[in-house]
């Protein structure tokens, strides 16, 4: 099991708005930390992971500004290995599943948060989601 | 796509206004009265003042110095406000001077005087436009181009532009001065008062030819003064996909520039707009990432495109750039990493300059890659423009485009390390809390970033701008080699550098050479004997050339007697000079063809033992 793999999960039964953010502020990291290593000039994905890495730092940045996200982390950091010989296909494909699921709870979270500043953080970082699946799947700006 | 106006087309327009063939005045033969043409050559002498009172900023001081220590150029351009002076004396300048004259003028003369005047005040509004009035009523650069108006190479360009108006300006005002026309109402008086502006015009012409002999501009130094532009930026243009590899190359060159005009406000923004944010830090750095990879690419192919089995010049010159481009990539890169560790007090709002980066890398992207519909998530099916499909002609354009891109990433490093700075010193550098280990029980999610961080994160953006700058240098040297519009960029550069390190004795520009026309030294029309022959209908060639020498020297005998007279010696003023038509006519012709000696017939020449002494080597 992935590190991605173990974030998507728990993500996706993350229940209210404090462990939705706490969630998707560990998975835009994470994905921060794994792209980061593979930004390699030589692989076509290079320029599309160099844009999805600010977008993914861009989207853990807007949730720190929402109110809600707990001062601490609610989970220690996650202890899985990333496979570093990992298929350039394989590895996209689940970074595009992670963030259309942030895209999706991120966009629930701002409809339904009481706190303003809560939404206004989940819509921007529901963006930045959106942007790093457009980019991963080819139908970026 | 749409051209900026340059102070080039209004120093155009003026020299059109007063060409012969330009009939939309009447006709050029066509006399006028005297009174007429002095009151529209007001208005001309007051803006040629106010360009030369824009010069002393140039000329530090300028006016304190005692002449003889100070450079030619600078010389001549005091000489050439005394002159301006003098001219305007023999004209009414009491009360303001309007744009433009509330009735049309009649005369063919007055009309083109005033074309004249209309197009080089709007050529200096347009050099305004990079200057604003400070906080404490200095003037402030608003715009990389107030450097290069300010450089004693523009100066150097605008005096010869201007002494070649005055020229032509003196000989067609001399000429309604000195032919009476039938039931003009003009007085004597009138006629001398205009020979007398023009002789002074003349006077200051033959000053600036004194100082170009001495110290000669380049045929560069004037292309680049017209070549100024108006201070607003290109519009914005995005490529649909039909675009040819010219109009990619002028679309890639335009946001280029339209982005160094955006980025030249963006520092003074820091300390309180909203808009500098992590956001802004982000986009900049990821798309100069890619746009510096598409560069590289882009390079690579022209670097194959010019190999040539005879000379491979120009293409290690273009290999050499795509190198640099390579480690520009990889520093900018290392930027955006290291702004992984930091966060602003506002979030998602982006700098007009960051919000248009990613236009760069779309331009650069088509011009690189052979997909016309290329975009950033294109992924990994993209291929590289094959080097077949660039025409030769192209090449320097392509290149151009790439030394755009080049300074614009300098620039925008630049900007970005202003705006940091401003930013930290304003507490508005943050880190979050939550990123700190446990020991730390900050009860509020960010703190202000420690020196450290923002200094570190600094030298990335320093290490990035020194690596865009090498870029730059290698690709000024393609264009040079291959002649590229972009060679201008390199001139502007040279011409700001020149003024930091400004001396006399170290303003000549190297490879300069004289243009033909404008430092012709001499006025190639006949003297007064020669003229009154042709008027006799007298074509015997040996007939006219005696003419021509008796001209020749009745001017070098009054200028060499002019030179002669005793330092102290006061001499008269023009008008008196030029009492009668005849002696105004043989005076001219001095004045218009005997070069700098001639203007001791007007001013006393500078004593000898007052020269500036030779530097040592």
């Amino acid at each position: 099991v992935t590190r991605i793999h173990q974030l998507h999960e728990r993500l996706h039964s993350a229940v209210g708005p404090a462990a939705v953010l706490d969630a998707a502020h560990d998975a835009f990291e994470e994905m921060l930390s794994v792209i980061r290593p593979r930004e390699d000039p030589a692989d076509g994905l290079f320029i599309p992971l160099v844009m999805a890495a600010a977008s993914a730092a861009e989207g853990r940045n807007a949730i720190t500004f929402a109110p809600s996200l707990p001062p601490r982390r609610l989970h220690p950091a996650t202890t899985a290995q990333e496979p570093s010989d990992a298929n350039a296909k394989a590895f996209t494909a689940e970074l595009a599943v992670l963030s259309e699921l942030l895209a999706s709870r991120l966009t629930d979270v701002a409809h339904s948060a009481p706190d303003n500043d809560d939404q206004a953080a989940c819509r921007a970082a529901a963006r930045s989601a959106s942007d790093i699946y457009a980019l991963l799947i080819g139908s970026g700006p | 796509m749409m051209r900026r106006a340059t102070f080039g087309d209004f120093i155009q327009a003026a020299h059109w206004h007063l060409d012969p063939a330009t009939t939309i005045h009447g006709p050029a033969a066509a006399r006028g009265s005297a009174e007429e043409v002095s009151r529209s050559l007001v208005r001309v002498v007051t803006v040629l003042r106010r360009y030369l009172q824009d010069m002393t900023t140039t000329f530090n001081n300028v006016s304190t110095h005692p002449q003889a220590e100070l450079g030619s150029w600078a010389r001549a351009a005091i000489e050439a406000r005394e002159a301006l002076r003098n001219s305007a004396g023999f004209l009414n300048t009491h009360g303001a001077v309007s744009r433009w004259p509330a009735i049309p003028a009649a005369s063919p003369l007055a009309r083109r005087l005033d074309s004249v005047a209309e197009s080089l005040i709007t050529g200096r509004d347009l050099l305004q436009t990079h200057f604003s009035l400070g906080v404490y009523g200095g003037w402030q650069h608003r715009s990389e181009w107030a450097f290069v108006i300010t450089s004693s190479t523009i100066t150097r360009a605008l005096l010869t532009e201007i002494a070649s108006l005055s020229r032509t300006i003196a000989r067609q005002g001399a000429d309604v001065a000195l032919t009476g026309v039938s039931g003009s109402r003009d007085n004597a008086e009138a006629r001398r008062a205009l020979n007398a502006t023009c002789q002074w015009l003349w006077v200051l012409n033959a000053s600036v030819q004194a100082a170009h002999q001495r110290e000669p501009t380049s045929a560069a130094d004037g292309e680049l003064l017209r070549a100024i532009p108006v201070n607003i930026p290109p519009p914005r243009h995005l490529p649909d996909g039909s675009e040819s590899v010219t109009a990619l190359c002028e679309g890639t060159a335009a946001t280029a520039q339209r982005l160094r005009h955006l980025a030249w406000d963006a520092a003074e923004q820091a300390r309180w707009a909203s808009e500098m944010s992590v956001t802004s830090m982000y986009q900049v750095a990821a798309d100069n990432t890619v746009t510096s990879h598409n560069c590289e690419v882009l390079l690579r192919t022209l670097a194959a495109r010019t190999k040539r089995p005879e000379s491979d010049h120009v293409s290690a010159q273009l290999s050499a750039a795509a190198d640099a481009a390579r480690r520009t990539r990889e520093l900018w890169l290392r930027t955006a990493h290291a702004i992984d560790d930091i966060n602003t007090d506002t979030h998602g709002q982006v700098l007009p300059a960051a919000a248009e980066t990613r236009d760069l890398v779309l331009w650069t992207g088509r011009l690189a890659y052979a997909d016309p519909d290329w975009t950033p998530a294109s992924g990994p099916t993209q291929t590289a423009r094959r080097p077949e499909s660039l025409a030769p002609a192209q090449v320097p354009s392509v290149i151009a485009a790439a030394h755009h891109v080049s300074a614009t990433l300098t620039r925008l490093a630049r900007a970005e390390q202003e705006q940091i700075r401003t930013a930290a010193q304003a507490g508005r550098i943050l880190v979050t809390t939550r990123s700190l280990s446990d020991e730390f029980d900050i009860p509020r999610p960010f703190a202000r970033a420690p020196r450290a961080r923002v200094e570190l994160l600094l030298s990335h953006y320093r290490d990035a701008e020194r690596s865009s700058q090498q870029v730059t240098a290698e690709l000024a040297r393609a264009a040079e080699t291959t002649s590229a519009p972009s060679r201008l960029l390199t001139a502007a550069v040279a011409a700001v550098n020149s003024s930091q390190v400004c001396a006399p004795e170290k303003d000549k520009m190297p490879n300069g050479f004289v243009g033909a026309d404008t430092h012709r030294e001499a006025d190639d029309r006949p003297g007064p004997v020669e003229r009154t022959l042709l008027h006799l209908g007298v074509s015997r060639p040996d007939v006219l050339q005696r003419g021509a020498d008796i001209d020749e020297a009745s001017s070098r005998l009054l200028i060499d007697a002019a030179n002669e007279l005793e330092p102290g010696q006061r001499r008269p003023r023009a008008t008196m000079l030029s009492r009668s038509a005849g002696s105004a006519e043989v005076v001219n012709h001095a004045l218009a063809v005997g070069g700098p000696r001639a203007v001791a017939l007007l001013r006393r020449p500078p004593s000898p033992e007052r020269e500036s002494p030779e530097h040592e080597p």
